[in-house]
């Protein structure tokens, strides 16, 4: 189904997805959007207005990534950009690729980089304490 | 009626800003996530290639494309849930042009500066 007309009000919604899930969605890029007006504009201060981000180097995001509140802002940030951003261009890839095959390998390529990029992710803000590697390179340093 | 009027103007260009921005978002945090390898990693290095000036112009546009399409978007969500946003669709997309503007100025003014390397 061409999307390029979206559907405008929740009734409309209801009646043009014949599917709960695509109307799932459809709640989803709203609900989705509207919080990440906040979490995207507060991480664009942070980084951009609050520093200078020509002078972002391992120090800085170490110092940051130190943070818990980082990590959950971030966490948040990820989830819900990433959810939005691949389903919008799933969106995208319906509207503009016709032929089955193609789209289906279109999908198949987009869902496996968003899955390697949120593991790649979830692990950069888990799995390693960055004020403690910090201090592990500078002992070793010594 | 509706091709070429605002309406067509403003999704086009809120699929162009979604669409940048989903795959700057990939590539993004693939590059952050490069401090796992630790302060002499490959992180300082890919950093400081995208420190030359092209990339961070292409910054600033990555903070307008997430700046009008935020504003767009809620631009969206009044005429999805309210009973008088598609009425107002025109005006509240000039609306949305001319905050994205006012938005752009003290952000320009700040990171401007720094790019030319006078700041
Ligand atoms: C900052 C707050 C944001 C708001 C308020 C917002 C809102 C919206 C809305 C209402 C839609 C329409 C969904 C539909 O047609 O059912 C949408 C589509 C989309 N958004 Fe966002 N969004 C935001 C941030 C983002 C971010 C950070 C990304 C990228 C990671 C993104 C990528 C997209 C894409 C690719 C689409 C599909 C475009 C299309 O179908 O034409 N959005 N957004
Ligand atoms: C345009 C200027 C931007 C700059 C200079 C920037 C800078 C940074 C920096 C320094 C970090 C490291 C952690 C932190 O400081 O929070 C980071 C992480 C992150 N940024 Fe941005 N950012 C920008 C735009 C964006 C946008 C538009 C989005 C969302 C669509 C975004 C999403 C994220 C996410 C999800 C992380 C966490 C990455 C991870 O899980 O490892 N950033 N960013």
């Amino acid at each position: 189904m061409a999307r390029a007309a979206a559907p405008r009000t929740f009734r409309d919604a209801q009646a043009t997805y014949r599917t709960n899930g695509e109307l799932a969605w459809w709640v989803f890029m709203r609900v989705s959007g509207f919080l990440l007006v906040f979490l995207t504009f507060g991480h664009l201060w942070a980084n951009n207005m609050a520093f200078n981000a020509g002078q972002i180097d391992f120090d800085y995001v170490a110092s940051r990534l130190a943070q818990p509140s980082v990590k959950v802002y971030d966490s948040f940030l990820l989830l819900f950009a990433l959810l939005h951003g691949v389903n919008g261009l799933r969106y995208s890839i319906e509207d503009y690729i016709q032929r089955p095959q193609r789209r289906v390998a279109a999908k198949v390529a987009l869902f496996t980089v968003a899955g390697i990029v949120f593991v790649l992710g979830v692990m950069a803000l888990w799995t390693f304490s960055f004020s403690e590697m910090g201090d592990a390179v500078r002992a070793l340093n010594e | 009626m509706y091709r070429g009027r605002e309406g067509q103007w403003a999704f086009v260009l809120h699929r162009m800003s979604g669409v940048a921005l989903a795959l700057f978002l990939l590539l993004h945090v693939i590059d952050i996530s490069l401090v796992m390898w630790g302060p002499d990693g490959p992180f300082n290095a890919f950093l400081a290639f995208y420190h030359q000036w092209p990339f961070r112009v292409g910054l600033v546009v990555v903070i307008a494309g997430v700046v009008y399409h935020a504003l767009n978007g809620l631009r969206i969500i009044m005429m999805d849930f309210t009973t008088w946003g598609v009425k107002y669709q025109a005006p509240l997309w000039y609306g949305v042009l001319g905050l994205t503007t006012l938005i752009g100025i003290p952000v320009l003014w700040k990171i401007v500066p720094e790019i030319l390397g006078i700041a």
